[in-house]
């Protein structure tokens, strides 16, 4: 049935536009991340740390959770139109396997992603010539900022499937990512999902931003994702809908 | 006169429980409430500064929130009709052009609100924290200029399209990169973010600021006022308004 339900949820995707929006816009830190790194070089540290911190500062805490929530907005976006709700309710599918298909379709995205940011971080550093070897330990915050965006993505879907518009959604979590940095601030960042992107991906410091906190990071982030998981559940099975 | 009035008033009970007011509100209150965080703790030499740092500070937050406020408040306002795919039956009563300048008047209503919003709380920070530095009015009034400027010509692109695409994904798309493209082009030469259409939130304020390296410390002093960079952006709105309109009116429905 899962397998049924995913295989549904990609076909909701087909000729979309939203591999454009997924491929373009970590292109755009790329590109001026690297040209902010070249122009400050008396004050940075030359190297792939600082050369990340220039280009997923802006992307990590403040662009990253918009961009999931425009996915998973999308994959909201045709239940809400022409009386659909009607149709999926009735459907003989549990309400798990609608959620946790969409969750799986976000998580394929986000791993494209993810994988994308690595390769154009590599090329954009090899391209203008930094030296020393490549750091492996890129790779782990790549990992870690996938699990975030998949709490970002269970958060957001919830939020998709109970706001009708499908651009609120989109502002609440640019709102979530710039309250992000108030949580990190005060110490709480790693139990506020918006947070959590910006911890994992290391982004504002070239030291390891989670050294002795790996085990919480992961278990906040397990537990939120089964919270808002569940919480999407629940609520499918026990609001009646508004088609 | 009276068919205006009849079409806007059409307009805002379409945007009625539309939540674009909690947009507006959410905005207003994120960028006071970021503005006011900064001076929690602030100093005697900050707070002596205190409406220069505003003045300063302000324009970066709408780079970053107001180019995806407004995409999401156009996209509100517009993808009603593109939803119930009534607008061939709407452009048998009232005329295509007429329509276009009503959802621009409605939203850039919006708009003024928060630029209105964001001035008068400029002023409340100030007495809220007991600046010591003494507020210039005409400062106060070229920051609302600037805000509703710049807005005016991204609310323009982001009702255009919004009008235009079925999807609104593409839109929201253009939203969310332009306040990066906005952000990033910041830290570039003046040449280059000139051309950047999403960072005239920050173009025109008559500010500059002095970090000195050494006491870490940073300070404000006044620029002249970029008039002719400032006519110059208003002919592109024209222009804008001018390219918007004509695609939509040529927009097979």
């Amino acid at each position: 049935m899962l397998i049924r339900c995913i295989r549904c949820e990609k076909l909701k995707l087909k000729h979309s536009i939203l591999w454009l929006a997924c491929l373009g816009i970590p292109v755009i830190p790329a590109i001026m991340g690297t040209f902010n790194y070249m122009g400050n070089l008396e004050t940075l540290t030359p190297g792939w740390a600082n050369l990340w911190t220039q280009e997923t500062l802006f992307y990590a805490n403040f662009f990253y959770a918009p961009l999931i929530g425009l996915c998973c907005a999308y994959l909201w976006r045709l239940e809400h139109r022409n009386h659909n709700w009607n149709t999926l309710m009735s459907a003989p599918v549990p309400a798990w396997a609608i959620i946790l298909s969409k969750l799986a379709v976000i998580l394929r995205t986000l791993i494209l992603i993810q994988i994308w940011v690595g390769v154009l971080f590599l090329v954009s550093g090899k391209c203008i010539g930094v030296e020393n070897r490549f750091p492996v330990e890129t790779l782990g915050w790549l990992l870690r900022g996938t699990l975030a965006g998949a709490v970002i993505g269970a958060l957001q879907l919830f939020l998709s499937m109970v706001i009708r518009s499908f651009a609120l959604p989109i502002i609440l979590a640019l709102l979530g990512s710039i309250g992000s940095i108030y949580a990190a601030a005060k110490g709480i960042g790693l139990f506020f999902p918006y947070s959590l992107m910006m911890l994992g991906m290391n982004s504002n410091h070239a030291e390891n931003m989670l050294e002795g906190q790996l085990a919480v990071f992961l278990a906040s982030s397990v537990g939120m994702l089964l919270l808002f998981y569940l919480l999407s559940v629940l609520y499918l099975k026990k609001t009646d809908v508004k088609a | 006169m009276t068919g205006v009035i009849r079409q806007l008033q059409a307009e805002r009970y379409k945007a009625k429980r539309r939540h674009s007011w909690a947009v507006v509100t959410a905005l207003c209150l994120f960028l006071l409430l970021w503005s006011a965080f900064n001076f929690r703790n602030a100093d005697s030499r900050e707070l002596a500064q205190g409406y220069s740092t505003l003045f300063y500070q302000l324009p970066l937050f709408n780079t970053i929130l107001l180019p995806l406020g407004l995409s999401v408040i156009a996209s509100r306002l517009c993808d009603w009709e593109i939803k119930g795919n009534t607008l061939k039956l709407l452009c048998t009563l009232q005329r295509k052009g007429a329509f276009y300048d009503c959802k621009l008047l409605i939203g850039l209503g919006y708009l003024f609100v928060i630029a209105l919003a964001e001035t008068v709380s400029i002023a409340g920070i100030g007495i809220l924290f007991r600046f010591t530095q003494t507020l210039e009015i005409h400062m106060l009034f070229l920051h609302f200029l600037q805000v509703f400027a710049a807005g005016t010509a991204i609310y323009l692109l982001q009702q255009t399209l919004s009008l235009l695409c079925e999807n609104q994904l593409a839109p929201l798309g253009v939203g969310l990169a332009g306040s990066f493209i906005g952000l990033f082009s910041l830290y570039f030469p003046t040449q280059v973010s000139r051309l950047i259409l999403w960072s005239y939130f920050c173009q025109f304020t008559p500010l500059a600021m002095d970090w000195d390296r050494a006491s870490r410390e940073i300070s404000f002093y006044p620029t002249a006022f970029p008039l002719g960079l400032f006519l110059g952006f208003l002919a592109v709105i024209i222009g804008m308004y001018a390219l918007g309109k004509f695609l939509f009116l040529r927009k097979e429905i």
